[in-house]
């Protein structure tokens, strides 16, 4: 396996785990706006 | 080290955090499903001609009789921009000239009188990515925003130019 290879790899890696660390402060983001959207959802079913 | 083997784990690794990449994609997206937009967020969405979305109003299209003094209720009386009318999520109640217009795997904003979670979640499934307008038409026009009145009227071919 030559060196090119070897950092061609480890860039598709470094790459991905980027991306899963972004995706994840997203999702944990939106959990939390879903979270507040659902409890104003039910405020108002009760308030009706 | 083995170079098969080595290659083997480096290809591995890689599908590995792509499946993970992948998974948590969709929950995004899920989640995203989750959360309305509110009529000032849509707005600026709108207004941006790189966001590619369309608006699908569930209300009913147009009065069967002249008795009735809610102004929210009807698509024909007011609605968003460029919104297109799909009543109740029913196919068979919408106009032909709207329902050559709806693509159900671009991203779509559900439009209701006040935001109903219900009807959105029934409307939700037919398309890819969909969010739900927060209050609604009546939050939208209360917050001062253009609006249009009459019949849908599809895009002209060569238009051009956004809907505001």
């Amino acid at each position: 396996m030559s060196m090119i290879e070897r950092v061609l790899y480890w860039i598709a890696i470094v790459v991905l785990i980027i991306g899963i660390i972004g995706l994840k402060g997203q999702i944990s983001e939106l959990e939390k706006k879903a979270q507040t959207a659902q409890t104003q959802v039910m405020e108002g079913g009760e308030e009706k | 080290m083995n170079p098969k083997i080595e290659r083997v784990i480096y290809l591995g690794l890689i599908v590995v955090l792509a499946g993970l990449l992948v998974s948590f994609g969709k929950k995004e997206v899920e989640l995203q499903k989750q959360i309305p937009l509110t009529a000032q967020e849509l707005y600026q969405k709108l207004a941006n001609p790189n966001v590619n979305l369309q608006i699908i109003d569930v209300r009913p299209y147009e009065p069967e009789d002249e008795d009735y003094e809610d102004e929210y209720l009807y698509y024909t009386d007011i609605h968003l921009p460029g919104a297109i009318p799909l009543p109740n999520c029913d196919e068979s109640q919408a106009p032909e000239e709207a329902l050559e217009q709806i693509n159900p795997y671009i991203p779509t904003v559900i439009v209701s009188k006040d935001g109903d979670p219900e009807i959105f979640k029934k409307c939700a499934q037919k398309f890819k990515i969909a969010q739900n307008l927060a209050g609604g038409v009546v939050a939208w026009d209360e917050a001062g925003l253009p609006t249009e009145d009459g019949e849908y009227e599809p895009p002209k071919i060569g238009g051009g130019g956004g809907c505001l």
